[in-house]
């Protein structure tokens, strides 16, 4: 049974929005201190 | 370079060649030539989706980026996973479900056969240059870095791409891209693992001291139509550029197509939805790392091998004097880079940004001569000095260990020959399928056609060789390569998305497409500083607009073929 297109949707967009949070994380935490 | 490496590459070559001759057994019509019969798995296709993407500019340009302009360059990527996400609910269904050959052959069922001719004619013109210049940017690199005439270096990189494609189609194509993108990923991995384990500074300590010079800025959340790396142009600009290079352009078309099933050819751009970022950022991060590998080595101040040479003798003095300047920068910029690692365990955090804020002011000054060094380097050899793309080459055979230049550059070949096998293999077919066929010889056996899309592919190679033997120094070679395509590119996603509106009709959708190629063109030469990111969002929205105005006039379309069922399931 082949995953519904909504769920590989959402899938994806979560996937995204980990990666660009994973890489503001690390942007901030080797930022130059202030 | 050592003879080792060179078995490596002749012996990677040979490989992919001979498996691509090897299944020319397979193709014995048309539909198993340009389409391996509809058939292929949705991982070798998605495989293929990546490797046609990834150029060799990618895996030398990019990590140069990395180099000198840090990570923001991912940004260009983050509409892509939006892209195909919506790709996947609209055209994919359509153009899977219609058994076409080309993306441009659904636009005459559902309008009429001139805007199929016209869009397929754009293809033809905007891949057919821009895949000489797919060769080009790796072979202007290798004949500076290994002392060749520019001619060896095309034919080493397009004869092995032509040969398998001729003979072996779009299975050849699809199967090679799948093990090339194997080597590819398999050669950066190797490639961080080296640079991490010879870091003379322990990981943490050196990803601060690249925060502090600001090559670990990823996001730039400013709004600007100028600037070409941001945020909102990343997800605006990037999510138009990619519906339009992944939903109509044929060589991208092609390669879902040749899926099983929609299901499948869904999956595969999911696949790139899921890790072109990830990939992109980890090629900007090895660029980070061999920054920093430069801090505590001899780094070159050219990194154009042949640009060097000939500044030194036409300029001698200068030259000397910046060298002097160089070593100087370069060593204070040492010293300060050691201090900041030091602090970092040493010293509280007024002296750990101290010691970060001298190491920023000496990078500083090391670019300070870097840029004068490029500047006299143009006035010596009078052409463009942008060194970025020689940058990874020169630290691969300079700083590697013994056989891992031949990985890197079969790595850099394979991608290169993967995105030219499935340019050519595209141009092939809309060259076939919608002119030969479609307007000179409509009746035809099925090895009359074969015959003519192998002959079709053999002389598009041709003219891609003979382009990229003038296409010689073009600066920033990946911006050449996507600016080339974004003229038209928006108005030919404009096109496919009236198609998917019931009421357009065809000369709506022409004129509207023409409106969307001067609109462009208007932005492109009255407010040039307007970013090519941009022209895509333009000209898809005029055609858009202006189809949807003309939307009632003229003949309505063929039966049957106005109101393609959506399948959003």
């Amino acid at each position: 049974m082949p995953t519904p297109f909504r769920t590989t949707l959402w899938r994806v967009l979560l996937v995204q929005l980990v990666t660009l949070v994973l890489l503001w994380l690390m942007q901030n935490h080797y930022a130059m201190p202030a | 370079m050592h003879w080792i490496e060179w078995v490596i590459i002749i012996g990677w070559l040979a490989y992919i060649i001979w498996d691509g001759v090897r299944r020319t057994r397979g193709t014995k019509n048309i539909e198993g030539y340009f389409l391996a019969d509809r058939n292929l798995p949705w991982w070798a296709v998605g495989l293929s989706v990546m490797a046609t993407q990834l150029s060799a500019i990618t895996l030398i340009g990019t990590t140069g980026q990395g180099a000198t302009d840090g990570l923001r360059f991912v940004q260009f990527y983050f509409g892509l996973p939006i892209a195909m996400v919506i790709l996947g609910v609209t055209l994919v269904p359509f153009l899977h479900r219609a058994k076409v050959y080309t993306a441009y052959e659904y636009l005459e069922r559902r309008f009429d056969p001139k805007t199929r001719s016209l869009t397929s004619l754009l293809f033809l013109l905007s891949r057919g240059m821009s895949c000489g210049t797919i060769i080009a940017a790796p072979a202007v690199v290798f004949s500076a870095i290994l002392g060749w005439d520019l001619y060896w270096s095309v034919a080493l990189i397009g004869i092995p791409a032509i040969a398998y494609t001729v003979y072996g189609g779009a299975a050849a194509v699809a199967w090679a891209d799948v093990k090339q993108m194997y080597l590819i990923v398999a050669a950066l991995f190797a490639i961080v693992a080296v640079l991490v384990y010879q870091m003379p500074i322990p990981i943490d300590d050196a990803f601060r001291i690249a925060g502090a010079a600001g090559r670990l800025r990823v996001f730039d959340f400013s709004f600007s139509l100028t600037e070409t790396y941001t945020f909102w142009s990343g997800i605006i600009g990037g999510t138009f550029l990619m519906l339009s290079y992944f939903g109509t352009d044929q060589s991208q078309v092609q390669r879902y197509l040749s899926a099983k099933s929609v299901d499948e050819a869904r999956s595969s751009l999911l696949m790139s939805a899921y890790w072109k970022i990830p990939l992109q950022a980890m090629i900007l991060v090895i660029g980070v790392l061999v920054f920093l590998f430069y801090l505590f080595q001899p780094a070159p101040m050219l990194y154009n091998p042949r640009h060097a040479e000939q500044t030194r003798e036409r300029e001698p003095a200068a030259y000397a004097a910046l060298e002097a300047r160089y070593a100087a920068a370069v060593g204070a910029r040492q010293t300060a880079a050691r201090s900041a690692s030091d602090a970092q365990h040493d010293g509280d955090a007024a002296a750990q940004r101290a010691a970060l804020q001298q190491f920023r002011d000496r990078d500083a000054e090391v670019s300070e001569v870097r840029t004068d060094a490029l500047a006299t380097a143009a006035r010596a050899t009078g052409q463009s000095s942008r060194d970025v793309n020689y940058i990874m080459p020169r630290f691969v055979l300079d700083k590697l260990p013994l056989g891992f230049a031949g990985i890197f550059l079969s790595a850099v070949l394979a991608a290169a020959m993967s995105s030219i096998a499935a340019e050519l293999n595209s141009l092939s077919t809309a060259t076939i399928v919608d002119f030969y066929q479609r307007w000179f010889r409509r009746e035809a056996p099925e090895a009359h056609y074969l015959r003519m899309g192998k002959i079709a592919t053999a002389l598009w190679g041709l003219f891609a060789c003979v382009v990229a033997t003038y296409a010689a120094t073009l600066g920033s070679l990946i911006e050449v390569v996507n600016r080339f395509g974004s003229f038209f590119y928006g108005s030919i996603l404009g096109v496919f998305i009236l198609a998917m509106i019931p009421r357009v009709r065809a000369f709506g959708a022409f004129v509207g497409m023409l409106c969307g190629m001067a609109a462009v063109g208007a932005v492109s030469f009255g407010i040039p500083s307007v970013s090519f990111l941009w022209h895509n969002v333009i000209g898809a929205v005029t055609v858009v607009v202006v189809g949807l105005v003309l939307g009632g006039i003229g003949k309505p379309s063929p039966a049957g073929s106005t109101a393609p069922t959506a399948d959003t399931a």
